[in-house]
């Protein structure tokens, strides 16, 4: 009798000791990060700070997305973090309302939900980690043009198309700050590029000729930046017009280095990444709820929170000193 | 000189815009600056001259921008790899040619109505070169631009290429028979087919012929810039159309030349420098190319009514 007892209690130690053992792994926190697509050069970049958070944070961070920017299989990722049972899922939405079912299911299992880069609908998130602003990237944009110019001259503009919604936005931040600040300079002209490189080399091509006192060409759209490089250097007039805009290292690395173009603008995607996960652990301990006005992430410090977005702060700036740092 | 009042009244349009430009914005004739305009149109000249072709055989292709896009990405991964220019040109053109023959199967052998079957293809092409690519570029080697020749004498070999290959097409579609048979078949396939043209072959190799144009036109659009954009080309096919029909080809098949498509094409590719010259908001540029096609079209809708009359 006395013997079972025993027995009983080493049986019960063994058990609580194994349960002790599950519980420790267990409370290490499961981030699930799912990008448009995966290999897409922007997100892997994202996932380099992403890496770096979880590293710090001590969570373990999961990768995974469709190969191609494809919605449906977004839903089915989801789905199976769910059954998985992760603490947190981060996701880049590529289609807003057909994500956001799914979403809604996770967070009805108890999951963290938060977004990045590209939002669901607000009520299938708890907080939508946002990259940029239209204002901050007019004020950028305006502010780097006028530093390259000396605060005056002419300036001419090449956007993606004159209706898209967020190229009209960027605009009227641009020209907002223009008249607030930039007194001295002046917009002379503005074309279209319909999102293509080809178009915006032939329209800077024309601007340059139309437009002899030029100082700088400015694109919003991400093609119109490396298209009109190639026509600054083909007219000869690298470094007497210069060039800057919206767009990617990568598609702009030659230009950069062959000192045409001076400035290409948008955000540090790894910080987009690091501070993402960062959201999304303190969402799951708690420390971030609804109504915040600030989070920490870690050595980048501390970010503003408007409403349910969280700010990325103020774009970045590559140039020929930093962008071999960057890789897409 | 009635006989060719459409292509003269193209000119004349030109004409009175080019004067305009003259007076208000002389500017726009500086050589440099104007050779690069013109050379980026060269490519696009090259293409209309196919799209004239295929509509005067009475078919239409709306697949050219999406054949373009394709010639040119596999044309820069070939670069990129360090292909020779001697060996990527022709497999540019190759390229084009068999995206030409699939339109061109399916159309002449299957009788399928061809802007059904070049409406597939351009929206096959255009969506698996997205899937392929993602919209990422392709750097090729400095090596390529230009053909490895000097930014202005490459230019000059780009305009020369293409106002040649229209001088000798514009000839061959007067003066050969093959040029005849595609008028023929385009006025009518069934009395071509009794007078001995067998008009399934000649609309097949009107395909296949476009598509090597178009393969030709992407080398030598990505000869002018180190980067590819997977999407170089979209809306291509418009562009090139409203040429041709502005030009005067009738888009009922069997009428027009390659001149009046090639005024078409001056007229409508001058509207967008010359609205940058004037420094008149770029809301106009598609308002006027669009008022230009418009007033073709009702030219020719008038001169047919009379013509039955």
């Amino acid at each position: 009798m006395k013997n079972s007892l025993l027995r009983l209690c080493a049986a019960g130690a063994v058990l609580l000791a194994s349960l002790a053992t599950a519980v420790a792994a267990d409370s290490k926190l499961v981030v699930a990060m799912l990008p448009k697509s995966k290999g897409n050069a922007y997100f892997i970049s994202c996932k380099a700070g992403a890496d770096k958070a979880a590293k710090e944070l001590g969570v373990q961070l999961l990768f995974d997305g469709p190969t191609d920017s494809n919605a449906a299989k977004q839903n089915e990722i989801v789905e199976n973090w769910i059954t998985l049972g992760v603490d947190v899922i981060a996701v880049a939405a590529e289609n807003k309302e057909g994500i956001s079912t799914a979403l809604r299911k996770a967070q009805k299992q108890g999951i963290n939900v938060i977004t990045y880069d590209a939002d669901a609908l607000p009520d299938a998130r708890a907080f939508f980690v946002n990259q940029a602003t239209p204002e901050g990237i007019g004020q950028s944009l305006m502010d780097e043009a006028a530093r390259l110019t000396g605060g005056e001259g002419e300036f001419a503009m090449i956007v993606g198309s004159l209706t898209a919604a967020n190229q009209r936005e960027w605009q009227k931040h641009v020209e907002a700050r223009l008249k607030e600040k930039y007194p001295k300079m002046k917009l002379v002209v503005v074309r279209p590029c319909d999102d293509l490189k080809d178009k915006a080399q032939s329209e800077a091509t024309a601007m340059l000729s139309a437009n002899s006192n030029l100082k700088l060409i400015m694109a919003i759209c991400s093609p119109g930046v490396p298209g009109t490089a190639e026509a600054v250097k083909q007219a000869g007039k690298a470094g007497k017009v210069k060039v800057m805009g919206l767009g990617l290292p990568n598609e702009n690395r030659r230009y950069v280095k062959e000192g045409v173009t001076d400035s290409v603008i948008l955000w540090n995607t790894g910080d987009l990444g690091y501070l993402t996960v960062y959201a999304g652990a303190a969402l799951a301990k708690g420390e971030l709820k609804k109504g915040a006005k600030t989070v920490k992430a870690g050595s980048l410090g501390t970010f503003q929170i408007a409403g349910d977005n969280i700010l990325l702060g103020k774009p970045f700036i590559f140039n020929k000193g930093n962008i071999d740092q960057f890789d897409f | 000189m009635s006989r060719y009042f459409r292509e003269l009244s193209v000119v004349g349009a030109l004409a009175a815009l080019l004067l305009g430009l003259a007076i208000f914005a002389p500017a726009f004739f500086s050589p440099q600056p104007l050779l690069s305009l013109v050379t980026r149109e060269a490519p696009t000249l090259v293409v209309a001259c196919g799209m004239a072709l295929v509509i005067i055989s009475r078919q239409i292709d709306i697949s050219v921008g999406s054949q373009f896009s394709v010639c040119s990405v596999c044309a820069g991964l070939l670069a990129a790899r360090g292909w020779p220019l001697a060996l990527v040109l022709p497999a540019s053109i190759t390229m084009g040619a068999l995206l030409g023959a699939i339109n061109g199967a399916l159309v002449a052998g299957l009788r399928l109505p061809s802007i059904v079957v070049t409406l597939a293809t351009m929206v096959t092409l255009r969506q698996g070169l997205n899937l392929v690519r993602q919209g990422e570029f392709v750097n090729m080697p400095d090596a390529i631009q230009w053909f490895g020749l000097p930014q202005a004498t490459g230019q000059l070999v780009l305009v020369a290429l293409s106002v040649a290959l229209l001088i000798a097409l514009a000839l061959a579609m007067r003066h050969l028979a093959a040029g005849r048979f595609v008028y023929a078949v385009g006025t009518d396939a069934e009395a071509s087919r009794l007078a001995g043209i067998r008009p399934q072959l000649v609309t097949f190799l009107v395909f296949v012929f476009i598509g090597a144009l178009t393969g030709l036109a992407a080398m030598m659009n990505i000869v002018q810039s180190p980067q590819v954009q997977p999407l170089s080309g979209a809306g291509l096919e418009l562009k090139v159309i409203a040429a041709v029909v502005v030009g005067g080809v009738a888009i009922s098949g069997g009428r027009g030349n390659l001149w009046g498509a090639f005024a078409g094409l001056l007229l409508l590719a001058c509207v967008s420098p010359a609205l940058t010259h004037l420094h008149i908001e770029a809301y106009w540029e598609k308002a006027i190319q669009g008022a230009i096609i418009l007033l073709a079209v009702v030219a020719d809708g008038l001169r047919s009514r009379k013509a039955g009359n």
